[in-house]
């Protein structure tokens, strides 16, 4: 399948450092898959360290009319430094009772689930760690460990408002992922294949061409109600607002975090936040051209960090905006709306392949 | 009991018994007659208070149990129920218990009128008369090892409450289960909570998510408010208190529940241009107190710091700097003085008026906002429509007053049943809701502010014409005020949470031999089973939240 991926965008990572390093052969293959992988993790943790504790801040004072973090350094960017200092040299606090291992293993499940999903999106400028012919399938698989993580955490903090917001994550990631993986299958049916650099590549035909602008084929212009589909779904599968269902601050205190503090209460929001950009990575791959847009193929990158960073906004403009639901009425729409709507799109989506084909 | 289907002869309850009618219609029940400075009072046999009540309460159309003071004598102890009408809150009766010195105990009113529930096991914590009948009494503001009863006149103070630590163990730390239903988890909410504003503690048996009983344990901020304003002199000492009661911002109409009884115990005239700027000042505090109330239930609903809440604080913000303007202060205004106020409007006249001027004209866009952002948005009507039911017979069998009441359907507003300050001068309506639920207690708040906005307006009028030779802020008080030996009253105004009441027995000194306050989110809080039992938790929180309790009144 790779035959038809352009040099550019093609190329795993670790082939290209691969190629970079003095020497061949296995031991190469696994160096440059490393650095590869680390190079990767590194450039989401910094978009972390950028959106948890300063862009979050900010974004949120400008919905609500205030100017938020702005004493140390340029427009308050230090304060990510102030941050990272205040939160790692916090009192790790170790419920009694806790159920040890799972207790320790949960915050550190989240955040590496979401980074291992990021394995297999393309996401520009030559950065792609794999891109096995299954890629979505492990993206989604990839993203779903979390799940297990968050019920570790409820059930081994021995704490009730754990327990509660385990269950609710539990429920909820049941409820809308399966509306949220049948969309994306959609998708597929118009790609024939699962391999996300090939979804890339169907996307960079033209769809129209109206006065010289050329508006690409991006699945989101093919179908929207798909898109929109996939959105909502995923704004529920990350626990933001209106789905904060799991956390829900006023109700269940913090739900399964509630216990944890200092560095694993890091790792949870760090999780969080790679987890908003996995989705919108999902999404941005899915539905919007992965990394394409105007300009050189070289600014791949430019607009994929661009469009991940897009849902991150909406996550925050809709945590700002509109109202959490009730519990029930969050799994009632995820069963009952989310799952046929999510059906009859597949259905409505195979009959237009089926006439798109045999046309 | 006849709480389902209400008398069919509705124009007889507003109709006014004579006392002596009434005497004839209690018989042999009386004792004795009083008469307090607010109504009748009528002394009645310990073991006749149900009866007493029942019948005052469907012969008599007193359907509304204020408040029970109780007291101790040197040679008794005394129970008062004020009851008045919620159709006209004017037309007052005085139930008095005695009990026994050595053994103080009378029938409990709590199968009449729930709402006598809590306050009587109030008045059995703080003063040590036990209620007959009564289904739980228990200590309610103080721990339940507490020894002794401290505004009984044999406490001693100094007494260390010495609690061995077996017995004092965390009482929290048992799983209580029902033990109906071994499927339920018991959760306690609060004291530290995210929804509880404030330190109160709700026990609640949960069913799943939805709540199977909830019982809430309040006492947390008990300051021993009551006693303090007895020990305080009328004239200065007691009116910094009050702003103490609910903090937030509704300070103007606390001090007003004080001004209010103490003057008319004292006799005490004032001045019509003070009671413009009273009445202006009060609404201004009822609006900044009601702001609070919908930004933390948009809080409470939304579930995070959204927008809303900060766009209530911003409004909140200006009006607290327009008080800050008259009296100096933003939260603990200490503005009232019994005969007045205590100093004149800020100069530059002109620019204050102009201030508040340009607040109004910005306050009611603002409010279109909040209809924008919260009245009007899908998400919280499938939030709060239908979700912590109150019926209206309910709420006034509990004595739930204010917003909560107006939220379901009870028209009753003492500004105009009970009419005091410039009120009655002035064109405002009562705004009322047959909703019951937490979008009515929520829709009536928004629509009070407008109401509020309107009084404010037409106060600034007022005083922008007042002749400048006519601008008396103070009657002329005595400098120590000692009310007739024996004067009872009980006066109450329509504070931001609802009739704030006070009592006071003055003995001829310059200090009230009782001081009891009435406090509207206590009575309020009492409602919470009602409306969430058998909802989710989610629902739980936004009925707490609709309620708008402050806990520094709820346990003063």
């Amino acid at each position: 399948m790779a035959g038809g991926v352009t040099p550019l965008q093609g190329g795993m990572l670790p082939d290209t450092i691969a190629g970079l390093l003095p020497f061949g052969g296995l031991a190469a293959d696994v160096v440059a898959s490393l650095l590869g992988a680390f190079l990767i993790a590194n450039f989401l943790l910094i978009n972390t360290a950028f959106a948890g504790p300063w862009a979050k801040r900010k974004i949120t004072a400008a919905f609500t009319d205030r100017i938020a973090v702005n004493r140390i350094g340029p427009f308050g960017l230090f304060v990510i430094v102030a941050d990272a200092v205040r939160l790692l040299s916090k009192e790790l606090i170790i419920p009694e009772g806790a159920d040890r291992p799972a207790w320790d293993l949960g915050p550190l499940l989240i955040p590496f689930s979401a980074l291992l999903g990021f394995a297999v999106i393309p996401m520009g400028s030559g950065l792609q760690l794999a891109d096995p012919e299954t890629g979505l399938a492990f993206a989604f698989a990839a993203s779903s460990i979390a799940s297990l993580g968050l019920i570790m955490m409820g059930y081994a903090s021995n704490n009730k408002y754990s327990l509660l917001g385990g269950l609710r994550a539990v429920a909820s990631n049941i409820a809308y992922e399966i509306p949220l993986i049948v969309t994306g299958i959609s998708v597929v049916l118009f790609t024939g294949t699962l391999q996300m650099s090939a979804i890339v590549e169907a996307q960079r035909t033209a769809l129209v061409s109206v006065a010289g602008v050329t508006i690409p084929q991006w699945f989101a212009f093919v179908n929207p109600f798909a898109f929109a589909l996939f959105v909502v779904a995923n704004v529920a599968e990350v626990g933001r607002n209106p789905f904060d269902i799991p956390e829900a601050p006023t109700e269940i205190v913090a739900g399964y975090q509630t216990e944890y503090s200092s560095v694993y209460f890091v790792l949870i929001y760090l999780g969080e936040f790679i987890h908003i950009f996995l989705g919108g990575a999902i999404a941005a791959t899915l539905f919007l051209g992965g990394p394409a847009g105007p300009g050189p193929a070289a600014l791949g990158i430019v607009w994929f960090t661009a469009k991940i960073w897009a849902f991150f906004l909406l996550t925050q403009w809709l945590r700002s905006a509109v109202p959490r639901l009730r519990v029930d009425q969050f799994i009632e729409i995820g069963w009952k709306g989310m799952l046929v709507l999510s059906f009859a799109n597949l259905v409505l989506t195979a009959v237009i392949v089926g006439v798109i084909t045999t046309l | 009991m006849s709480l389902e289907d209400p008398e069919p002869d509705a124009p007889a309850r507003v109709e006014e018994r004579s006392p002596d009618e009434l005497a004839e219609l209690l018989g042999d029940d009386i004792i004795d007659r009083e008469q307090h400075l607010n109504a009748p009072g009528y002394v009645i046999r310990p073991d006749a208070v149900q009866d007493v009540l029942s019948t005052l309460r469907t012969d008599a159309g007193y359907d509304h149990l204020s408040c029970v003071t109780a007291q101790e004598y040197e040679d008794r102890y005394e129970s008062v129920y004020h009851l008045r009408k919620f159709d006209d809150p004017t037309q007052e009766v005085s139930v008095v218990v005695p009990a026994d010195r050595e053994s103080p105990v009378s029938e409990s009113a709590e199968p009449v009128f729930r709402t006598a529930d809590w306050h009587e096991r109030e008045a059995y914590d703080l003063v040590g008369i036990e209620y007959d009948d009564h289904p739980d009494l228990r200590r309610i503001l103080l721990p339940e090892t507490w020894q002794g009863h401290p505004l009984a006149k044999d406490y001693d103070q100094d007494r260390p409450q010495v609690v061995p630590l077996r017995e004092n163990a965390n009482p929290l730390q048992e799983d209580t289960r029902s033990e109906q239903d071994a499927d339920t988890m018991f959760l306690n909410i609060g004291p530290h909570h995210p929804a509880t504003h404030g330190v109160l503690h709700l026990k609640t048996t949960l069913d799943g998510e939805q709540v199977a009983d909830v019982e809430s344990d309040i006492g947390y901020l008990h300051r021993c408010e009551e006693q303090m304003c007895q020990n305080g002199t009328y004239r200065h000492q007691i009116m910094p208190y009050p702003d103490r009661w609910d903090y937030i911002s509704a300070g103007m109409l606390n001090e007003w529940s004080y001004a209010r009884a103490a003057e008319d115990l004292a006799d005490i005239d004032v001045p019509e241009y003070a009671q413009v700027i009273r009445t202006m000042c009060a609404e201004m505090s009822r609006i900044a107190a009601h702001l609070l109330a919908v930004g933390t239930f948009a809080l409470d609903v939304y579930g995070d710091f959204t927008a809303i809440f900060m766009y209530a604080i911003r409004d909140r913000e200006k009006m607290q700097n327009l008080l800050e303007d008259i009296s100096g202060q933003r939260l603990m205004f200490n503005y009232f003085r019994l005969g007045g106020v205590v100093w004149d409007l800020p100069e530059p006249r002109e620019e204050f008026f102009e201030k508040v001027r340009d607040f109004l004209e910005e306050f009611p866009t603002a409010l279109e906002e909040y209809h924008d952002l919260i009245s009007s948005n899908e998400i919280l009507q499938m939030r709060t429509v239908d979700t912590g039911v109150l019926p209206p017979e309910v709420a006034k069998n509990y004595g739930a007053t204010g917003p909560v009441a107006r939220g379901s359907g009870v028209d009753y507003d003492l500004r105009r049943d009970d009419p005091y300050g410039y009120y009655d001068e002035l064109d405002w309506d009562v705004v009322t809701d047959d909703g019951c639920d937490n979008y009515s207690r929520l829709f009536v708040r928004l629509r009070e502010m407008e109401e509020s906005a309107k009084i404010i307006e037409q106060c600034v009028d007022l005083l922008e014409g007042w002749p400048e030779d006519d601008r008396t802020i103070q009657s002329n008080v005595p400098r120590t005020l000692k009310p007739d030996d024996d004067t009872e009253i009980y006066r109450a105004v329509e504070a931001a949470k609802g009739e704030l009441g006070i009592y006071i027995r003055s003995d001829g000194t310059d200090t009230p031999a009782r001081f009891r306050i009435r406090s509207p989110c206590f009575s309020n809080l009492q409602t919470l089973p009602e409306m969430a039992e058998g909802e989710y938790v989610p629902d739980l929180v936004a009925a707490l939240g609709s309620l708008d309790i402050v806990l520094g009144e709820v346990d003063r």
